[in-house]
């Protein structure tokens, strides 16, 4: 089965949010109509209750590349997705390459979560893969990397990710909102809602494992 | 070179990506929807070094079970022969990797077909100006690190100067090794000059910083789609006319480029 069709049965048993996305069907002669949740009560009114009606996939991009305050969001699962739209889309080919742009391979991750097959990276190993500018962060020393975990991740520091990946295959994430948070936005059920799920430490957490390893370094630098 | 359709495979577009302007990955976006929109491959995904999603991801938007893969990237070096191997986990031109098998395609930037894309490029934004009068000047980064990153655009000079295009001269020049791109004023001998750079997007080298080292602008600016001006040609700087493009990638036609280098790939390894 593919990974549209796999959507299609979802959405039919009863999911209906992805991240901060509200997934409506057969809506205004739409398969699938697509809106920032808190703009739900509005696209329910007539007319869209003012929203700017949009077709078709690619146009996911742009309505999800920049906060309302105009930063860029190079990570996708920040919680900051403008409102004011919503997304007409033909079929559950054209959802499924929607959400890709929205949150990229988080339709796939989370199958892949659900059935058994996803190769999650603890830190460690991704650390070990940087180069460049990005070696010295592998030097970070555990207690960093934890802090970093609750000071960088999850939703109250506005990324809408389920952590999967541990420090390293003994060494899980101590217990914070951060690694505690499902992935589930409160209030809804599990059957509700596709978790937005981390398989291994983004970009912008590598970049302050480096900051923090640098600090670390100079701290001992100081002390010896 | 045409490209029979290949409804069991899918396209996988990798690309750099960036953290800071998001102008750099938009060219791989609409190379992915115009190829998508031609219906030749099951599936058409891009997957990207430093944005979402990340080469480790990309089999998680795949469901085909073979995938050809081409680096949009502008030469071979560091990325196509190092990174992008190593996180797609690409051992040779053909790979299984958890049950998909990858091919592994040359980057868009050392295909031949660019030649075509540059001349027409430098026609577009200095029409009806003589060829004969004009030096066409190919810039890139130029590192001294790797070779391969400055071979393409050396290849590609020798390929526009042996075509037949007419131009005064055909250079090129580098914003981090001689001859730099900083000095484009005295590398040409004929009034009019014509600057294509040839890097994949409109990001932080071809909009921002090549300006400043041509003399268009006294600082680095906002990103391309941010400026509500853009700039005019031709620019009347050092006592000559200035035409300068946009990044050679953000032609429309490099999907084609994209899909000959899946053809190539077929003629070269799937006809042994």
């Amino acid at each position: 089965m593919s990974t549209a069709q796999k959507l299609r049965d979802l959405i039919r048993s009863g999911y209906h949010r992805m991240g901060e996305l509200e997934i409506q069907t057969d809506v205004y002669g739409y398969a699938y109509l697509v809106c920032h949740h808190e703009d739900l009560y509005l696209s329910e009114e007539g007319g869209l209750g003012g929203l700017d009606l949009h077709e078709g996939p690619d146009k996911a991009r742009n309505l999800s590349t920049y906060a309302a305050d105009g930063t860029y969001r190079f990570n996708k699962a920040n919680i900051s997705l403008q409102r004011g739209w919503a997304l007409g889309l033909q079929d559950e080919e054209e959802l499924r390459q929607a959400l890709d742009l929205f949150y990229p391979a988080g339709l796939g991750l989370f199958l892949a979560s659900r059935e058994g097959r996803l190769d999650v990276q603890n830190l460690r190993d991704k650390l070990e893969r940087q180069t460049g500018m990005y070696r010295f962060a592998k030097s970070i020393n555990d207690p960093g990397a934890q802090k970093l975990v609750r000071d960088t991740c999850g939703p109250d520091k506005a990324c809408a990710k389920k952590i999967l990946w541990q420090i390293d295959a003994t060494t899980p994430l101590e217990d914070s909102p951060a690694s505690a948070y499902t992935g589930i936005p409160e209030g809804l059920a599990e059957t509700e809602a596709i978790p937005l799920v981390c398989r291994e430490a983004c970009n912008h957490f590598v970049a302050e494992c480096r900051k923090a390893a640098k600090a670390e370094f100079e701290v001992k630098n100081q002390e010896g | 070179m045409s490209l029979a359709p290949k409804p069991h495979s899918a396209l996988l577009i990798v690309g750099h990506g960036s953290t800071e302007n998001p102008d750099s990955s938009t060219p791989y976006f609409e190379h992915a929807a115009e190829i998508r929109r031609r219906g030749l491959f099951s599936e058409v995904h891009c997957c990207f070094w430093k944005e979402e999603p990340s080469m480790r991801e990309a089999e998680y938007l795949i469901d085909a079970s073979e995938v050809y893969v081409v680096p949009d990237f502008i030469s071979e070096g560091y990325f196509t022969q190092d990174v992008i191997p190593r996180e797609l986990r690409l051992t040779g031109p053909t790979t299984e990797v958890r049950g998909k098998t990858y091919h592994y395609c040359l980057p868009v930037g050392v295909h031949p077909s660019m030649t075509d894309l540059i001349l027409r490029r430098a026609k577009e934004v200095a029409p009806g100006v003589d060829p004969r009068k004009t030096t066409l000047i190919i810039t890139g980064h130029g590192t001294g690190l790797n070779q391969n990153s400055t071979k393409a655009i050396r290849d590609q000079v020798d390929l526009i100067a042996a075509s037949g295009a007419g131009y005064a001269a055909v250079l090129d020049a580098f914003m981090e090794e001689q001859p730099f791109i900083a000095e484009w004023d005295k590398m040409a001998a004929t009034e009019n000059v014509i600057v294509v750079p040839f890097f994949i997007s409109d990001g932080l080298h071809s909009y921002q910083d090549i300006p400043v080292l041509l003399g268009i602008e006294s600082e680095v600016g906002a990103a391309a789609s941010q400026r509500e001006v853009f700039r005019h040609n031709p620019h009347h700087l050092r006592g000559k006319k200035l035409y300068y493009t946009s990044a050679i990638g953000t032609e429309r036609l490099l999907a084609d480029v994209i899909l000959d280098q899946v053809a190539d790939f077929d003629k070269t390894h799937k006809s042994l």
